[in-house]
């Protein structure tokens, strides 16, 4: 049953990637069929625990002088991802199609450029002083990146951050889809950018979530989470004739848990309101769903929580997976990262396995996909990315 | 949608010198809105966003639980984030757990839906000087998009004088509540934020360039005056971003 949407759909006209998955979608789409896992240890710093990251370790570009105030290593993720694959030509097409005004941004991200702020406070301690070139509001806060790009690009739409930690670029998906849906623009890039930094590592280590080996995600034995790092960018056009071939964006449900800063509501009740709240806005039934890719972060309480909520929303749940065990949990990328592993989904026909799933935990009432499935061409995805202080939200796929 | 109705407006100004030179009413933290086992750990960022939104909840007599909320900040747990970055360059540096999940941006906006016992969508916005536009410009789409009634807080706490030398000072929180369309009781009317060249009052200029989540001062202003049709400049640079408001004159 299709009931009228409540907010209109919207053009995926381009997107990419950045990740330990690989250098671009290519890359990332045969580290998916692969589905052999690309965590390893972590080289840009010390940390004192050992654990497994999703570390980019391809060489990373030069940010132009003229905008070097921005130079961060969340900056350069998202250059990088801007120059693979003709993506930059897309944003270009665009800007000279609708005008600059006309093309808004929305960056998600949890810590922006703080692991360069982190090198900063190092000379701090050492010296007394920050470094001449440190930029409090152009490395650090949350929407440096979004400023970067804006300038690199030439846009001058509207240009914000949002940072809900590892919803962000989930939720970053929702605010660009409203403002093509109000008007306000004609073409949003939407860029879900997180790099490594110690203020996660060692922050996800004292909440005891860090897993040593590669984490397993669904598994009944899995033993935490593995940080990884990406740039996703994905450039969102309202619906034309000549865009028609292009998957679309139905909708983001977006809920709080209202239970706790950390740990998720052990039912998944947020979980599925969000999930219930996508469809609704896109005027979709669960039984519609032909894949759900889960947040499924290997952590024991939000795997569970999860499941719970999958169970509760869909009488027959369609196969289900997560793909952290591939490159790591990206954090405010994961909402974008995930979704353009989504997009690959329905555009090429096959459902992403579950890197490093033995045995499903039993509470996993649906099907878990544990290595590619090739015969399956989805039509329907749910991609969902849940973050601290309860903040969920659901992206609802459609292919052309 | 025509233009979102403003029902309710609330602002909290810690410094008190600060807090008489502002135009419109503001109070100090009020330690009541802060549930008592949170106030001991949370920051002066969570306890002004808190004040401000149940004063601006109260005046809209509305419950808080009622809509969503967007919580919108420059550099949002700036203290709390300073400290772990202190303490990670230290060989014997101690990250505790609650420090970490209490750094994220969305921090106030997270202990506000559980405080609240509100499962409405709760989100964290930044947009450097432009975050006061930025903010509002969300509050349109998702009333636009989905109408009723959001609660839309601006606040910063002060930053480390380290970081950004001269900048990053005085703290302010300020929280709206917005209904879609023109509504009964409304204390303004105001339109949709637009790119344009309205200048920015000169008097609030260097406040402005000091603290950018002050650029909320002309607007609070023009609801405390309740004057007519007026432009409000919403960033101190041009062009920049400004909205057609009318007053309950």
């Amino acid at each position: 049953m299709t009931l009228s949407p409540i907010i209109s759909p919207v053009a995926v006209t381009a997107y990419q990637c950045v990740s330990a998955g690989g250098d671009d979608v290519e890359a990332l789409y045969a580290s998916l069929i692969a589905n052999q896992t690309c965590l390893k240890p972590l080289t840009l710093f010390a940390i004192p625990f050992d654990t497994l990251v999703g570390e980019v370790t391809s060489p990373l570009p030069a940010i132009r002088s003229s905008l070097q105030a921005y130079d961060c290593r969340n900056a350069r993720l998202a250059l990088k991802a801007l120059d693979q694959g003709g993506f930059r030509a897309h944003v270009e097409r665009a800007v000279a199609k609708h005008g600059a005004a006309r093309v808004g941004l929305i960056l998600g991200t949890s810590t922006s450029g703080i692991y360069d702020s982190e090198n900063a406070y190092a000379r701090l301690h050492q010296d007394g002083l920050m470094p001449d070139d440190f930029y409090f509001t152009k490395v650090q806060t949350a929407q440096a990146t979004a400023e970067f790009l804006r300038l690199e690009l030439g846009l001058q739409g509207p240009c914000y951050a949002i940072s809900t930690a590892c919803s962000s670029s989930a939720k970053a998906l929702a605010a660009a889809q409203r403002l093509l849906a109000t008007d306000c623009c004609d073409a949003v890039l939407v860029a879900g950018v997180d790099s490594l930094c110690r203020l996660t590592l060692r922050g996800f280590n004292s909440l005891q979530l860090i897993a040593a080996e590669a984490c397993r995600p669904m598994d009944t034995e899995r033993q935490g989470i593995n940080i990884g790092e990406g740039a996703a960018l994905l450039l969102l056009e309202k619906p034309r004739a000549e865009n028609a071939d292009r998957p679309r964006l139905l909708a983001v449900g977006e809920s709080s848990d209202a239970h706790h800063m950390s740990a998720p509501h052990p039912d998944g009740v947020g979980a599925a309101t969000a999930m219930a709240e996508a469809l609704r806005l896109a005027g979709r039934d669960a039984s519609e769903v032909d894949y759900i890719n889960l947040h499924a972060t290997a952590s024991t309480l939000n795997d569970l929580s999860e499941a719970r909520a999958v169970g509760s929303l869909f009488p027959n749940p369609p196969p289900c997976s997560g793909v952290k065990g591939l490159f790591g949990h990206t954090l405010g990328a994961a909402g974008a990262v995930e979704t353009v592993v989504s997009l690959l989904a329905l555009e090429r026909g096959f459902l992403p396995g579950t890197c490093g799933l033995r045995v499903p935990d039993p509470e996993c009432r649906f099907p878990v996909v544990a290595a590619p499935d090739l015969q399956v061409s989805p039509r329907l995805i749910l991609s969902n990315a849940f973050g601290f202080g309860g903040n969920n939200a659901s992206v609802l796929l459609e292919a052309a | 949608m025509e233009c979102m109705s403003l029902l309710g407006v609330g602002a909290c100004a810690p410094d008190t010198e600060f807090r008489a030179s502002l135009p419109f009413p503001a109070f100090d933290i009020n330690r009541d809105t802060i549930p008592p086992l949170l106030r001991r750990r949370s920051s002066q960022a969570m306890q002004m966003a808190f004040s401000a939104a149940t004063a601006a909840c109260e005046k809209a007599q509305r419950p808080p639980s009622a809509f969503p909320a967007i919580f919108a900040s420059v550099a949002g747990e700036i203290k709390t984030t300073d400290q772990i970055c202190t303490e990670l360059v230290k060989d014997d540096g101690v990250i505790s757990p609650a420090g970490f999940h209490n750094s994220v941006q969305n921090t106030a906006a997270g202990y506000w839906s559980i405080a609240q016992q509100c499962t409405q969508p709760a989100s964290a916005l930044a947009a450097g000087s432009d975050t006061l536009p930025m903010a509002l410009l969300e509050a349109w789409c998702q009333l636009a998009c989905q109408g009723g009634e959001l609660l839309l807080v601006c606040y910063d706490e002060t930053w480390p004088e380290y970081l950004d030398p001269g900048r990053g000072n005085p703290a302010f929180a300020c929280a709206l509540v917005l209904a879609a369309g023109a509504v009964d009781g409304r204390l303004m009317q105001i339109g949709r934020p637009q790119a344009g060249e309205a200048i920015f009052p000169a008097a609030w200029t260097n406040s402005v360039n000091s603290m950018p989540i002050l650029a909320a001062i002309p607007l609070l202003e023009a609801v405390s005056a309740g004057k007519g049709a007026q432009t409000i400049a919403l960033t101190p640079h041009t062009p920049g971003w400004q909205v057609d408001v009318r007053g309950w004159e």
